[in-house]
């Protein structure tokens, strides 16, 4: 499996994981799947790698 | 509230003259020869709250795997579909054997080498005038297209949202072959999905198109009769026609059809239920995912693909198909269509092969069991390095004798825990390609495999299975001695 990291969402708190590789580090605003909200990985209140 | 096909909830029977080729006559067919293989759900369900996959997953739970259809979805816009939703399929290797006019009792290895006899074949299609194609019976272009329309299901919790899970039909710009494949399209918007491929055919396809910057056309066969699905699971090599191989799997030419969007220059399926056209855009990409995939483990999000719509065809009594991925009614795909061909490599270095089996306990992919008729000690591990060669999906091996019914899962593990010394019949090969889906792989490529050897050794004395006499098996008719009425409530 490739490597992943945990996100946070920071509006509905659930967790999802996303594609190290292509969104680790990056300026791509992640999607929660669970709220639909759109965020910058940076306002997560916990990223788990 | 699910119940058994009866008059009053059946399918119905199909009109068109080409009958035996459309999705609603293999549905119609099941329902007048097996209805215990069919069920119909009559209340209304919605599909992208997870109504439908919940009742798969109970009937599962029940160890039930009939074929279900939703007479009453809901569309994306939360209002009464016209297109019942058929699902679960392919969930049991008897259905799949009928979807290619087997019998069902052929089911096991008359099915896996049949597959395999047919994917070498090629028929080539035939196209017809949009007149006699089903599938244009009704079309919508530009904004007339509307997925909010369609029953789309979202299948498990941390799925992005509904997807489209079933085939997707590209062409090679270079040899005009049709690669088709199933694909995961992501409902994004009335005109938008987004794609996920792995770097296999579809995706050498798109990127010969994107190092022009151009758009790749794309037709998802999101209905069709099942056989069209189960042709589409082979492993030809890139540049086969897979229109003349899924022909090769209905035993006669597949009928095409220009489409609305390209005409002549993009032929799609002229029998199928539903097919959407549009374009993947060049050099776009989106986030897509979190989806739900085989091993029963999500694949994450990433940056993938985006499709715009163009066009919409179906037949004016459609069914929206849809494939339980992660569970039998995916996994047996990956199972059957292997297995004939791994059969055959087997026998042509092993030739007293008895049968080849991957289990859906193992996603249909994972584990290989292989039972032989052993002349010499070590011809159980080059059948096993065999299987590994052929398919870098199968990571766990297990050889038995010739005694143990591959497709029976009990037996083989019985002559995993009566045959085997783990410290001389376990083989632990490091750094083999495997799956990247496979969550338990720590490199995106490599990973272990393992053989089991669960074979008798044939240079020293091993004790005998007992068995009760085959005289007495064949003598005592267990119908004549326990009423039928018993037999059914046991």
């Amino acid at each position: 499996m490739p490597r992943i990291f945990w996100v946070t969402c920071p509006r509905c708190l659930k967790r999802f994981y996303c594609h190290y590789d292509d969104l680790r580090h990056t300026k791509w605003e992640l999607r929660c799947p669970y709220c639909e909200h759109q965020f910058p990985q940076e306002t997560s209140p916990r990223i788990e790698e | 509230m699910a119940q058994a096909a009866s008059p009053t909830t059946t399918i119905g029977p199909a009109p068109d003259s080409f009958a035996a080729f459309s999705l609603r006559s293999f549905i119609h067919r099941l329902e007048r020869e097996h209805p215990e293989q069919v069920v119909h759900v009559t209340e209304p369900v919605n599909p992208a709250r997870f109504d439908v996959t919940a009742v798969l997953k109970h009937l599962e739970l029940r160890r039930k795997y009939p074929l279900v259809v939703f007479d009453r979805p809901l569309d994306l816009h939360g209002r009464p579909c016209p297109l019942p939703i058929a699902t679960n399929l392919y969930a049991t290797r008897e259905r799949c054997a009928m979807a290619l006019g087997l019998r069902p009792q052929d089911a096991m290895l008359g099915l896996s080498l049949e597959y395999a006899r047919r994917e070498e074949q090629r028929i080539a299609p035939e196209v017809v005038d949009g007149a006699e194609a089903p599938v244009k019976e009704v079309v919508r272009t530009g904004d007339q297209v509307d997925l909010r329309e369609l029953p789309i299901v979202r299948h498990h919790d941390m799925d992005a949202g509904p997807y489209i899970d079933m085939t997707s039909v590209m062409r090679d710009p270079d040899s005009g072959a049709y690669n088709a494949a199933f694909l995961r399209n992501m409902y994004k918007g009335p005109r938008k999905l987004g794609l996920h491929m792995s770097p296999r055919h579809n995706w050498q396809i798109v990127r010969k198109h994107e190092l022009k910057d151009e758009p790749t056309p794309v037709a998802i066969v999101v209905s069709h009769h099942p056989a069209f699905y189960i042709g589409s699971l082979n492993v030809a090599p890139f540049g086969v026609d897979d229109y003349a191989l899924i022909g090769s799997m209905f035993e006669r030419p597949l009928r095409l059809t220009f489409s609305t969007t390209w005409g002549e220059k993009f032929l799609i399926p002229a029998d199928a239920d539903l097919v959407l056209e549009g374009h993947v855009l060049p050099n776009v990409r989106e986030v897509e995912g979190p989806f739900g995939e085989f091993p029963g483990t999500y694949g994450p999000q990433r940056v993938r693909w985006v499709v715009e719509l163009t066009a919409l065809n179906r037949r004016s009594d459609a069914i929206y198909q849809d494939v339980f991925v992660g569970h039998p009614d995916n996994w047996m795909m990956g199972s059957f269509p292997k297995e004939g061909s791994i059969y055959n490599r087997i026998k042509g270095v092993v030739p007293t092969v008895k049968g080849v089996h991957l289990p859906i306990s193992a996603v249909g992919r994972f584990h290989c069991y292989i039972s032989i008729d052993k002349r010499v000690d070590g011809e159980s591990k080059q059948a096993a390095l065999i299987a590994l060669g052929a398919c870098d999906f199968v990571k766990h091996v297990v050889v038995v004798d010739g005694d143990i019914d591959p497709f029976r899962e009990e037996e083989v593990l019985w002559a995993i825990a009566t045959r085997v010394q783990a410290d001389e019949d376990v083989d632990i090969l490091k750094n083999v390609k495997g799956s990247t889906l496979d969550p338990s792989q720590r490199d995106d490529i490599m990973g272990a495999k393992m053989i089991i050897d669960a074979t008798r050794p044939v240079r020293r004395p091993f004790e005998a299975r007992i068995e009760v006499p085959a005289e007495a098996m064949g003598r005592i008719e267990l119908e004549r001695l326990i009423p039928p009425e018993q037999l059914r409530r046991i």
